[in-house]
Formats: C-alpha cells, structure tokens, sequence
C-alpha cells in the first residue's frame, strides 16, 4: 500500500518537473510492454492453446483406434453425459475426497505441532529445522521408491522386524483395507514439511499484544494456544490447507509405483482414472472431458486462494 | 512485585528448565523418525546384496560401490544427460522470457492485471494430465513425442509461470526510487533494469533459476507420457530399471539416490525460498 502511494507520489513530481510528461508516460508503458508480450505470447501458446484444444477434444469421442474420431463433434456432450454416468468416476472422487481428506488433514496437524515445537529462538531448532524439509525436496519418484522399499514385506525394515518378533503382516499395498492408508502414510510424511514451514513462517510473526495480554490475564500454555494463537493462525492454515488440497489431487507417482490404483480400485483417484483412460485405453476424448472437470476445480480451489488471502499472502 | 507473583515466576523459570531438555527430546526422536525412510535408502545403495534383507540390520559393513557401478555406461547414463539439458534448456528460456514479464507486472500497472495473474496462478496448479493429453495429441502429428525440445517446452508450461510469479515478489521489495532516479536522467526502462535492477536481484534471480532447474529434473508424469526411449530422463529410467531389470533392490536404491543427491544439495541452498517457490510466489516466506 505505501508502495502505491510512493508511485503516486512520485509521478506527480515528474508530471511537475516534466511539463509534457503525457507522451514520456505513454512511451515508458510502450516500454515496459515489451517485456510482457513475449512471456504473453509464449503462455497463451503453451497454456491457454492446450487448455482450449483439451476442451474441444473432450467434446470429440477421440480414441486414436478410430480414425475420424477426432473431428466428429456428432454428439459434444456425449463424454461428459457418460462421465455422470460412469459408477467408476463417482467411486473416483469418492477416494479422493477420503485421501484428500485424511492426507491434507494429517499434514496441518503434522505440520502444526512440529512448527509449534521449532518455534523458539535457540540455534539448536534452527540447526535442526533444515533436516524435516527433506521428505518435501525429494524428488517425488524417489519418495515413492522410498516408501515401494518400505511396503516391500522381502526387505521393508518393518516387516523384517514384525517377522523376527512374531507377529508377521501382510503387505500393505496389496491389501484393499490398508492400500489408500499406504498413500496416505507416505503423502503425509513427504509434505509435511511444506504445512510446518508456511505455520511456522506465520508463528514467527505473530503479533506480540495479544500473547503479553493473555500472559497478564493469567493464561495457562494451552489456554493461550487454542485462543490466542489458534485463531491467529487461521488464515496461515487456511492456506497451506487449499494449497495441499490442489496438490492432493495430482498425487501420482505413490499411486504409479506403490499401488497402480489397485488392488481392484480403492486406489483409482480420478487423476489416475483419466492416466488409464487416455494412455492405457486410448479413450482421449473421454479422459479430456475428465480432466476438464478437474481443471475447473482447481480454477475454482485457485479462485478461492486468491478471494481468501488476496493475490499475495505475506507470512515473513 | 508481590511475593506470590514472585513465585508463580519462579516456578515458570523452573517449568522451562526441565520443558526446554524434554521439547529437544522430542525434536530428536522427531527427526529420527523423519529421516529414517531417507536415510535407509541411502545406507541400501551402499549395501552388498546379501545384507539388504539381513535382520537386524547390520550397521557396520564394507560399504560397496557395485550399484553404482552397475549404473554406468548404456541407458541409465544417457538419462541423466537428457534431464541436464532439459533441466538447463528450460530454466534459460523461462528466465529470458519470464524475467522481464515478471519486472512489467511488478512496474507498470496495466490493465488486466488480475485476470493474468490468476490465469499464471491456476496453469501452476492444473493438473499435469491437462497439459498432456493435447500435447500427446500435437507431438503425436508432429513427430515431436520422444524428442528434448518437446519436453523443453512443455516444461515451460509450468515454469514461465513459476519465474513470472516468484520473481515479481523480489522486484516487488526493491524500492523504486532506485531506477526513478536512472529514469529521469533520460535512461531507458530495459537499460535500467538491466544496470540497476537485475544486479540487486541477483539472490532472487538465483533462487528462481535452481527452482526451475529443480522442477524439471524433478518431473516424472510428462516424462513418463512423452518421452519412449532416446530422450527418456532419470525419474522415468529409475522406474524402467525397476520394471525391466527386475527387482534389483540395490541398483534400485543408487538409482534413486542419484537422481535425489543433486536435488537435496540444490534445495538446501533455497531452503528460504521454499514457500515461495512450492506456491508459485503466491505466499511468501
């Protein structure tokens, strides 16, 4: 807000010393132009032409098997009629709603609980925090080569222990119980770090008054938690919450090398649904019309951030 | 100060005498707990074969470079090349292109601004399965499907945006009487930018630029679609080794301790960054 003033400030004083200052400002706009069409250009080519092309295929019965398939707009709505119809696309947003669920909520509470315990002025904590970023760094595929390790009942250090106690278990990922928990477990651990460190970021600047107030008023360390912090936090977590709950949704390769979206489909998230539609059975124009429907998700999860906490939240 | 507010407050002093040793506990246990999955892939892609599965584990062996070895040479070795170029090609284009994009938003208020900005914000967050279906589609007729370039520019998909958001949150913090100055004695707006604003931006400029690098090299579901054999990268090859060579546990876990090693250096270095660069400039932190 300052900024803005300093700007309107300042182009006043040019408009004063600059008598035609008119044509100077046009000219800089000209200017500054040139560096945006560019980067324009090439986002509309790479982003806004794909995102149109996907629409249209996804009114096309497109299947590469069939040919003419791709311009055959006979019947558009033909794709999204059968998705509603589809038990299987139902089932899908079901487990994501539960995995989205169960991850994203494990995370904040992961991820608030450890920021609360790093949230102190020592160089010990400070020294330390660095290593529970790991799990987030990691490139994904070795997380989920990680975790194929630890859910591998030949050589997962767990299973190798419930062995030599006794009490032997089956392996997780193949057991339709346990199979979305596996998920969950190894989504929770890898992005955790990612809601402790925004919590944390937000603990770091939280207001003095009311914590002083609060102490003066007698307040024990968990009174002062739940009604002085906890509300203090709320708009911190409401964001680390949206951003994980878009990215929960793309959680693809746990589900590529621990699970496949099985055993049978307790694992078949709609992302994976739509991979196995377009790439596995050739029906591109029924996996666009999918996707379609999950990119005007995460157009209306994007539009919430932003009505939420404005195009910039600032938590340093 | 009354005698009773005298002893609540010693009593809080001798509170966190024994809370601040037990809160240290707990972070230890903690990061044991955090690290162990990491750090025993590591220890695997040391371990001869015959101690993988051993149990209890061993702790002390002679730890044997032969996973390694067995990666040399042939496809594996080609991978990795391939995501360097891709990696390197990418966050060049999209710093050229982004950097500049990123200084007129932050600069000049243009109208439209909003819509821009929230379009940037959802390509970062769409699903990557939208991007790839119509450019599946347009390789396929292109001949383009299996090539770097094509993976160079879908990668550009969601870097563009990345360098264009995040950068703009450090231009954002320069103050503008710098090139006000620069631009009332006649300067142009680029020649400015270029002599004063680029160098004090550096920090950013570098932060963003591993942060592109990283999400190439990073990504697997537009590799794993686009890409067959000549331009495969690392995470697709890792996967490949698994399914092909059969359950190789040790050659797996040096694999995947390759492809992870650059990374984790890379991150350390941003690792104030993080919350900027995971969000897409969107939360600063």
């Amino acid at each position: 807000m300052a900024d803005r003033n300093d700007t309107r400030a300042s182009t006043d004083l040019q408009q004063l010393v600059l008598a035609p200052a008119h044509g100077w400002e046009n000219q800089r706009r000209r200017e500054f132009m040139y560096g945006l069409w560019p980067a324009l250009i090439v986002l509309v080519v790479v982003t806004l032409l794909p995102t149109i092309y996907l629409f249209v295929t996804s009114l096309t019965p497109l299947n590469p098997t069939l040919p003419g398939s791709e311009t055959d707009f006979s019947d558009p709505l033909q794709n999204y009629v059968a998705l509603i119809q589809d038990g299987r696309v139902q089932e899908s947003v079901w487990i994501q709603v539960q995995l989205s669920f169960w991850t994203v909520g494990f995370q904040l509470l992961a991820g608030l609980a450890v920021a609360v315990l790093l949230n102190s002025r020592s160089r010990f904590l400070e020294a330390v925090r660095t290593m529970f970023l790991i799990p987030m760094v990691l490139p994904p595929i070795v997380v989920a080569i990680i975790w194929k390790v630890l859910y591998t009942p030949d050589i997962s250090p767990f299973h190798l222990f419930l062995n030599a106690i006794g009490h032997p278990m089956g392996a997780m990922i193949t057991s339709p119980d346990y199979a979305l928990w596996s998920i969950i477990i190894a989504d929770v651990w890898e992005w955790f770090p990612f809601t402790m460190l925004m919590l944390l970021a937000a603990l770091q600047m939280l207001p003095e008054e009311p914590l002083e107030a609060a102490l003066i008023d007698g307040a024990g360390a968990w009174q002062k938690f739940m009604y002085v912090v906890l509300p203090l936090l709320r708009p911190a977590i409401l964001v680390a919450g949206l951003f994980r709950l878009i990215d929960s949704m793309k959680a693809f390769p746990l589900i590529y090398i621990l699970t496949q979206g099985g055993p049978g489909s307790v694992t078949n998230v709609t992302n994976w649904y739509s991979f196995m539609q377009a790439f596995n059975f050739s029906y591109l124009g029924f996996a666009s019309a999918i996707t379609v429907v999950m990119v005007l998700a995460t157009f209306l999860l994007a539009w919430l951030i932003i009505r939420t906490v404005g195009m910039e939240v600032d938590v340093e | 100060m009354s005698s009773s507010a005298v002893a609540k407050q010693s009593s809080k002093a001798r509170r966190r005498a024994w809370t601040r040793p037990l809160g240290y506990a707990a972070v230890i246990l903690l990061i044991i707990v955090v690290m162990f999955p990491f750090l025993w892939l590591l220890i695997m892609s040391f371990k001869p074969d015959e101690l993988i599965a051993a149990w209890p584990p061993v702790l002390f062996f002679q730890p044997t470079l032969e996973h390694y070895a067995a990666l040399f040479g042939g496809q594996y070795q080609r991978s990795f090349t391939n995501s360097t170029i891709v990696g390197v090609t990418t966050t060049v284009l999209s710093l050229l292109f982004g950097v500049p994009a990123s200084y007129t938003l932050s600069r000049s208020r243009i109208r439209g601004q909003g819509p821009i900005a929230l379009w940037i914000l959802a390509t970062r967050m769409a699903p990557p399965i939208a991007f790839t279906i119509p450019f599946f589609l347009v390789y396929q007729r292109l001949d383009w499907l299996d090539t770097l370039h094509g993976l160079v520019i879908v990668y550009l998909t969601f870097n563009l945006s990345l360098v264009i958001w995040m950068m703009r949150t450090f231009f954002d913090s320069i103050p503008r009487v710098l090139e006000e100055a620069a631009l009332i004695d006649g300067a142009s707006v680029w020649g400015t930018f270029l002599r004063v604003i680029l160098p004090l931006s550096a920090p950013g400029l570098a932060a963003t630029a591993i942060f592109t690098f990283l999400f190439s090299w990073n990504d697997f579901f537009y590799a794993l679609i686009l890409t067959r054999t000549k331009s495969m990268t690392a995470p697709v090859a890792v996967v490949n080794f698994m399914t092909y060579e059969g359950w190789e546990w040790g050659n797996i876990a040096a694999g995947g301790t390759m492809v992870m090693l650059p990374v984790v250096i890379f991150s350390l270095l941003v690792r104030n960054y993080l919350v900027r660069g995971l969000t897409a400039g969107a939360v600063k932190g």
